[in-house]
Order: structure tokens, then C-alpha cells, then sequence
């Protein structure tokens, strides 16, 4: 249907959540970046000055700590999930039909159920007198610290983003035909040989895909990171959350906003040209 | 020296639940031979393909190779190549990785892989193609890039799981030589897998006819098409015409068979035993019926029965006569396109000649 | 499953299941235990805490007045914006049209917490008070893509010839919409909403930013309390949460026989 013409009917239906976008959306982005050129003041929030000392501030060593414990702790989560999640999409997807239902009910179910939730599931079971010390006083064993710390972090977000590992991959995955893997064992390769030379590079589009995606999640996670993590080994998302309600600090909460939209908008942007190639690439098999 | 048993597959049974199974089923393909399981899809031919090539277990029986016990090894330990039918061809590899994969999982040294692999692309005429991708090639192509990939390797038994069905009807036909010469140029042994009855034909040395996960009849070409051991055989392979008739009499001379029509029929003399039954099918093949003038003498050993002409088909080569009998039979004869032949028209009366060998009884 | 899977890579999945729903589990357990100190496995079976849940006020306007309330608003906007904008991409050409189709599915990139600081600050300064509205609009956002994501695939199936085939006999391109286009996409438009609804009612990114004294979603009233030590009155909030959306995914499943794309 081509029209454009006298009655551009399409601006109408698409005009209102245009607005809506531009008025909720960009206006407030453009607000943040405004924030961001003007110095702090405890008193009057910010001062009608232009600077660049937010930005410059970033460069300051807590704040270099900060990024790069984010950052790390961003490449960890990814690694385990891609590890524990790449034979997870492989089961999903060869499996039969009415088991990959289920199997995909048990891995969706838990991502829309709020993540205060979660995390408090986690905090029941990793507490001082929590279930797993509990499961190793049990067995006689010492009970461990880990709740509050960088580790219970990476559990709580690699529980929570595993799943968006797993559904690229395994959408990578079903596009590979059955026929590729009996071919290769016909030709002498173990079921971990073949994994390795075919479902590997053929999939390779879908676990760039999820890698990218964990990774940007996780970086600008907040109420993980909040809840399980303490406060000195803090993450960018507290730190942002901190200087807008607690400290009104709102042009440094808006610099740091800003950096963190543009990494992570540099790794969506990678992630959706690696589906996009992946779509080209599958169309010669 | 007689040549030796390349495969033995005995009483092989797959039992995917208690109403569907297949087998048992038994078969030898012998060394350098060209062996066809051949049936309709559902048959079971290609559940037996899958369980040589280790991809389906058995519920019963046992697959030897060269004597060895094969069915309790890993696929990827199985000695036997397969051809897949959508050619399976690793698309992110080029032609000459696709070849070479089998071999670089072996460990052999990059220029003995680079000879092996340049000389079978030789024998299957691909020579130059080695750097291009599976998706740039045609369809025949890639099928001898899959049939490559497995003899490279140099399998004992090679395996081709309908290969030509995904190819148009020319090309199929062209492949289908290339396939025989191949295959004779090597001596490979090769079981073959299809639903073609023309293919399975042209191709074998001996067919298996499968039906509902069972052996129908296992034989030559020839021996498939001139004595079908049953009438599901005679009515797969090429075409037939069936009657229903009880045997009357049994001498050295022959065998006397009367229908219900009242038609009698001389057939050739059934060693005893061969039917037991006195109810019988009577196989006659459409281009054995000689197709004449009224007026005509029976010699010994013909049969001459009148009949009148329902229906002329042109097809070029042939004419396609379907005749009805006194009776009030349907019979189907196919002549030679001649002068004489061309005469005929619907609503004449002829006279059919059918010798006596050419009658065949079937168990009912 | 077909193919020669190892032997290892069952067990490692199941495993990998296990520790996924593992925290879900072990929040319904609590919920009916009956201690205090959070305990697993309970040693009893308990509707206790539920009574607190009700009788609790702040959870009680939490859950009702305010996540309940939001998230039925938000699922309804956002399926006719998202809707008739999906439609204005789909069914018509105009100059920048994947520009702006990429413009619409924006939200989806943003991190969260980074949009709730966002509108937090825009608010500010603006004046706006803190308010069911105000979420609202920020749950309208971050919804809203999901539904157009849903009706575009929805109307990317859909042959405009059966439209065409209306018209010719007689309908307006508006009845032609209404009687043949939109009951076809019904399974579209309700997987859509349900998104939303799920989207909105546990979202708690935005919320921690955007809630104010009288509009303190719930997860957001669990947050604070988890930050305060509260009881297992927190788990039985949960576990009504985990089984209102399971069973919501489950009817997209099975009634619509959707694959959720996230």
C-alpha cells in the first residue's frame, strides 16, 4: 500500500507515540546531557555555569575504580553465562517440541518476575544463616561468607541475565540443520568435535549477540548489585542512584549516565549488526 | 573366488513404539556391490540406512561389517560413508575444508590431505571448484562435493540416502549415470536408498523391495521385474495388469487357470509347491501383450483372447491401449509406436496373444 | 532428543535449571513457613504471612492501588499506541521509515536505571510531583516497544489482500480494518498486552525512581523492605507475584502458542 500523499495517514497513526517518545525520551536524555555541562553545588543542585569537570571527574581514580570494577565484573558475568548457558540453548534447541515449551516456561518465567524477587531468593539461600550454610553445617563443613560481596553479585546477575544468553544462541542454533551434526559424525567426529567445528562457527552470530546483550545489561545493573553487593565495591549503577536521590549530585549522576548510555548503546548497536550478518550469512545454508 | 560379504544385517529390528516397527530384517550386500533398498516412504528403508550409520539403535538383531559386530559402535566410529539428501554440506566451509574435514579430524599431514583431496575432486569433476562456498554451486554440485567428503575417506561401504530426489528430472537422470560409473570405477561397495522404482532399476545389482518394515523380496533387477514374489513387488515395480483366477489344472505342460469371467489361461508349468493356494493373482506385464487383428490361430503355448479397445493414449514412443475383455476385465497393454499400431481406435475389436511364460501367479 | 548427545550435558542442563529457578522455589517455600527467621526447608505449613500481606497497608495499596492499577493502564495504552503505530509501519511507506521504526524500538537499548534517572531529573525540573501518573508514563516507554514488536509480526503474516477483499465488497478501509484486520491480529494484540502488563507490573527499575509516597509500587515496597530487614511477609508478596505471571506466560503459551522474543 503506497500512500504519502494528500491524507498521510500514516503520520497520524504514528504521530502520537512519536511525541510521546520524543516528549518521555529524548527531551529527558537531552535534559541529562544540559545537567551534565553544569558544576555541582550541594546547595543549589547545579549552577548555571558551563563545564566539562564532570566528565573530567571520570578520570578521577574512584571513579576509574569504579568503571573498571563494573567493567570486570560485566566480563565475568558474561563469561559464566555463555559457558552455562551455550549447552542450555543447544538441549532447548534440538529438543522436542512439547520439552522445549516447557524448558523455555522454566527460562522465561523467572526474567518476568521482578528482580527484587530473585535477589531475595538469593539472599535467603546465601545469608549467614542462610540455606547453604545451613546445607554445610549439615555436612560438617565451615559456613561460608558470601552475601555482600563481588562474588554473590555475579551469582545474582548471572541467575538473572542467563537467559538472554541462551535465547539468541539457541535461535542460532535451530537454524542449523539436524542433518549437519549426523554428517559430521558420520565423518568421524565425537559429538564435542563437532560441537567444536560446526554448531560453534555456525552459532557464532547468536553468541556474539547474547554476549553483547549480558554484557551491556550487566553493566548497568542496579538493584543486584544493591542488594547483594556492599557498598564500597560498588558498581556505576549505584553510584548513579546514589548521586540522584541521596547526594543530589545530579550533573555528576548525568555524566556518568551519559558515558554508561554510550558504551552500552555502542554494544546494542553491535549486537543487532551481528544478527543482521548472521541473517545473510544462514541464508547460504 | 567368490566375492565376499561386505555387509550382514540380521534380523534388524527398530521398535519405536508397540504399534510402529520395522523389521525383522535381513540382508548381505556383498563386496563391490551395488545394493538398493528400494519401497515406498514409511517402508522402513530409511530407518535401516539410519541404524548402519549408527544414528538410530536397534531394538533387536545385528549389523556386521566384514565380519566385525558394527551396531554397537559410536556413529563417529562407523566405517561407513553417508550421502545425505539435502547433501548436508557445511556452509561455512569451502568446498576443499568440506572434503577435508573428515581427514583433518584424523591428523593427517597437510599435504597428504591437499593430495587426497585434490585427486577426489578430480573423480568426481570438481576440479576447480575448491575454494568456492557450498552456496555457490548448483545442486549437482553440491551433491558430488557430499559424495566427495565420504570418499575421501574411503569408507568400506558407502551410503546414499536419496540423493537425487531434490534434482530435476534431467539432471537426476544425467546424475544417475554418472553415480553408476562412479560406482563401477571404484568398486565401492554402495547401498542406495530410494523411493524410485526406475532409479532403483537402472542402478543396482540387487534391490530390496521393503513394504511396512519388511523384506518384500530381495533379487536381481530381472529377478524383481519378471518374478515378483508377491503381488505388492509385481504392482511397485513397473506396471501390471492383475487378475484373480484359481488354478484348475497342473500338468508338466503347464498350468491351467480360470477366472471367474470364464476366461482360461495357459501359464507356464509352477513347480509344485511354488502356489499353493488354488486362488491366485495372475500377474501379465502390459508390453508382453501382443495386440492383433480378430481371426488369428492360437499356437501351443499362447494364449488368444478377444477383447474390444476402451481408450487410445499417445505417448510418442508408445501407445497406451486400455482394453476391455468379454468378461468385462480392464487390461492395459503398451505397444510400440508403428504404422500398424497407430491404426487402432477406440471401439475396435482386436484379438490379445499373450504367451504362456508371460502369465505369472502370485499367491493371493 | 535426537543425535548422540554426551552423556554429561543432561545432567549439566538440569543442573543449570536447578540454580536458575532455584531462588524462585525457595521464596514460595518461605512464604508458607511458619517462622520468622527466614528458614528451608520450612517446618511447617503456614497462610500467615499471607494474612500479614493483607494486612499490611503499605502492601496491600502497593500491590492494588498502585503496581495492579499502573499495570492495567499501561497494558491498555501501550497496546493502542502500539498498535496504530505498528500499523503506520507496517501497512504504509514514508520517507525515514526504518529510521523511525528503530526510533520506536529505541527504549529497548536504554538501560533502565539510566531512563529512571532520566525522568526523574525531567520531573524535577518540571516541577511534577511523583504519582501513579508519572509511573505510568514511564512504564508507557518501556512497554510500549514490546507491543509494537508483537503486532508488527503479527501484521507481517497477515495478507493485505484480505483487507483489499473486504473493500471490494463493500467496506470502508475503516471497517475493513475493524471487521477483518484486528480480529486476525487478536492473538498479536493480547500476547502484546500481557507483555506489557508483565513488563509493567514487575518493573522496579524505573519505579525505585519514579515511585513517591502514594504511588510506592510493589516491587519496589519489597526492595525497601528487603533493605530494612523485613519478615516473610516480603515472600508472600513474592510468591502471588510469581504465580500471577507465570500463569499470564503460560496463557500466552498455550492459548496463543507465542515464543516470547525478548
Amino acid at each position: 500500500m503506497d500512500h504519502g500523499g494528500a491524507r498521510p495517514i500514516w503520520a497520524f497513526l504514528t504521530g502520537p507515540y512519536a511525541l510521546f517518545l520524543f516528549v518521555l525520551l529524548l527531551v529527558p536524555f537531552a535534559n541529562i546531557a544540559m545537567y551534565s555541562l553544569h558544576p555541582y553545588s550541594p546547595t543549589k543542585v547545579f549552577l548555571p555555569e558551563l563545564t566539562f569537570d564532570n566528565y573530567r571527574k571520570i578520570f578521577d581514580l574512584y571513579y576509574v575504580r569504579l568503571f573498571g570494577r563494573t567493567l570486570r565484573l560485566g566480563l565475568i558475568t558474561t563469561a559464566v553465562c555463555a559457558v552455562l548457558g551455550y549447552p542450555l540453548a543447544y538441549c532447548l534447541a534440538r529438543a522436542r517440541p512439547r520439552w522445549q515449551a516447557v524448558g523455555l516456561f522454566l527460562l522465561i518465567m523467572p526474567l518476568m518476575v521482578s528482580a527484587v524477587i530473585r535477589v531475595f531468593g538469593w539472599i535467603v539461600i546465601l545469608g549467614r544463616k542462610g540455606l547453604l550454610n545451613q546445607a554445610l553445617l549439615g555436612l560438617g563443613l565451615e559456613p561460608v561468607k558470601l552475601l555482600y560481596s563481588e562474588t554473590a553479585v555475579v551469582i545474582g546477575l548471572v541467575n538473572i541475565f542467563v537467559p538472554f544468553m541462551v535465547l539468541p544462541i539457541m535461535a542460532s542454533i535451530e537454524r542449523i540443520s539436524p542433518s549437519l551434526e549426523e554428517a559430521a559424525q558420520n565423518l568421524g567426529a565425537s559429538w564435542y568435535r563437532m560441537f567444536g567445528r560446526v554448531i560453534l562457527p555456525l552459532s557464532l552470530p547468536g553468541l556474539i549477540s547474547g554476549c553483547l546483550l549480558v554484557y551491556s545489561l550487566s553493566i548497568s545493573a542496579f538493584v543486584t548489585p544493591a542488594l547483594m553487593g556492599n557498598s564500597r565495591e560498588r558498581l556505576v549503577g549505584q553510584q548513579i542512584y546514589d548521586e540522584v536521590l541521596v547526594s543530589f549530585n545530579w550533573p555528576g549522576a548525568a555524566s556518568l549516565s551519559l558515558t554508561l548510555v554510550l558504551v552500552t548503546a555502542a554494544l546494542m548497536f553491535g549486537a543487532l549488526f551481528a544478527t543482521r550478518r548472521a541473517g545473510r550469512r544462514e541464508k547460504a545454508s | 573366488m567368490p566375492p565376499s560379504i561386505e555387509l550382514e544385517v540380521r534380523a534388524l529390528t527398530k521398535r519405536y513404539s508397540p504399534q510402529v516397527s520395522v523389521g525383522p530384517i535381513s540382508f548381505e550386500v556383498q563386496e563391490g556391490e551395488f545394493f538398493s533398498l528400494l519401497g515406498p516412504s514409511g517402508c522402513g528403508k530409511t530407518t535401516t540406512l539410519r541404524c548402519i550409520a549408527g544414528f538410530e539403535t536397534l531394538t533387536e538383531g545385528s549389523i556386521r561389517l566384514h565380519g566385525e559386530r558394527l551396531d554397537d559402535k559410536p556413529p563417529h566410529r562407523r566405517d561407513v560413508g553417508l550421502v545425505f539428501q539435502n547433501y548436508a554440506l557445511f556452509p561455512h566451509l569451502t568446498v576443499f575444508d568440506n572434503v577435508a574435514f573428515g581427514l583433518r579430524l584424523r591428523r593427517l599431514g597437510k599435504a597428504e590431505i591437499g593430495d587426497r583431496v585434490s585427486r577426489v575432486l578430480q573423480l568426481v569433476d570438481l576440479a576447480g571448484m575448491a575454494t568456492r562456498f557450498p552456496a555457490q554451486l548448483s545442486g549437482g554440485q553440491q551433491q558430488r562435493v557430499a559424495i566427495a567428503r565420504s570418499l575421501v575417506l574411503e569408507p568400506r561401504i558407502l551410503m546414499f540416502d536419496e540423493p537425487l530426489s531434490n534434482l530435476d528430472f534431467k539432471l537426476r537422470i544425467q546424475m544417475r549415470e554418472e553415480l553408476r560409473n562412479l560406482q563401477r570405477r571404484l568398486g565401492k561397495t554402495s547401498i542406495y536408498v530410494t523411493h524410485d522404482q526406475t532409479e532403483a532399476l537402472a542402478l543396482s545389482d540387487r534391490i530390496a523391495v521393503l513394504s511396512h518394515g519388511r523384506i518384500e523380496q530381495i533379487g536381481t533387477p530381472a529377478e524383481i521385474y519378471e518374478h515378483p514374489a508377491s503381488a505388492f513387488v509385481a504392482e511397485f515395480i513397473g506396471s501390471s495388469n492383475m487378475l484373480r483366477g484359481r488354478i484348475v489344472e497342473r500338468s508338466e505342460a503347464g498350468t491351467i487357470v480360470a477366472t471367474a469371467t470364464g476366461l482360461r489361461l495357459h501359464c507356464r508349468p509352477e513347480p509344485e509347491g511354488e502356489v499353493e493356494t488354488a486362488e491366485v493373482s495372475i500377474l501379465l506385464r502390459p508390453e508382453r501383450i501382443l495386440v492383433e487383428a480378430p481371426g488369428g490361430r492360437a499356437m501351443p503355448g499362447q494364449n488368444r483372447v478377444s477383447a474390444r479397445i476402451a481408450d487410445v493414449t499417445y505417448l510418442g514412443e508408445d501407445l497406451h491401449l486400455s482394453l476391455d475383455l468379454v468378461g468385462g476385465e480392464r487390461l492395459r497393454a503398451s505397444v510400440k509406436n508403428s504404422n500398424a499400431a497407430r491404426g487402432w481406435a477406440p471401439s475396435q475389436s482386436v484379438e490379445l496373444v499373450v504367451d504362456a511364460a508371460d502369465l505369472r501367479l502370485l499367491r493371493r | 532428543m535426537r543425535a548422540q548427545v554426551p552423556r554429561p550435558l543432561l545432567p549439566f542442563v538440569v543442573a543449570v535449571y536447578f540454580g536458575l529457578l532455584a531462588p524462585l522455589v525457595v521464596v514460595i517455600a518461605v512464604s508458607f513457613g511458619p517462622s520468622a527467621v527466614f528458614e528451608f526447608p520450612p517446618r511447617g505449613v503456614t497462610l500467615h504471612w499471607f494474612e500479614a500481606f493483607f494486612a499490611s497497608s503499605a502492601f496491600v495499596t502497593a500491590f492494588f492501588r498502585v503496581s495492579l492499577v499502573v499495570a492495567l493502564l499501561a497494558a491498555a495504552l501501550a497496546t493502542v499506541l502500539g498498535t496504530s503505530a505498528a500499523l503506520g509501519l507496517v501497512r504504509f511507506r514514508f520517507f525515514g521509515r526504518e529510521a523511525v521504526e528503530t526510533f520506536f524500538l529505541a527504549p529497548l537499548l536504554v538501560p533502565e536505571i539510566l531512563l529512571g534517572a532520566a525522568l526523574y531529573l525531567f520531573y524535577a525540573r518540571l516541577a511534577i510531583q511523583a504519582s501513579i501518573w508519572t509511573l505510568l508514563c514511564g512504564h508507557l516507554v518501556i512497554c510500549t516497544p514490546y507491543v509494537i514488536r508483537s503486532v508488527t509480526a503479527g501484521l507481517v503474516g497477515l495478507d493485505p489482500r484480505l483487507e483489499e477483499a473486504a473493500m471490494s465488497l463493500g467496506a470502508t478501509r475503516v471497517q475493513a480494518f475493524f471487521k477483518v484486520t484486528l480480529p486476525l491480529l487478536r492473538s498479536s494484540l493480547v500476547s502484546g498486552a500481557i507483555f506489557a502488563f508483565i513488563i509493567s507490573f514487575s518493573d522496579i527499575n524505573l519505579a525505585l525512581f519514579l515511585s513517591g509516597p502514594q504511588s510506592t509500587s510493589l516491587p519496589v515496597h519489597i526492595f525497601s523492605q528487603i533493605q530494612w530487614q523485613g519478615d516473610p511477609t516480603i515472600a508472600a508478596a513474592s510468591s502471588m507475584q510469581i504465580v500471577i505471571i507465570g500463569l499470564l506466560i503460560l496463557v500466552v503459551q498455550r492459548i496463543f502458542r507465542l515464543r516470547l522474543v525478548v
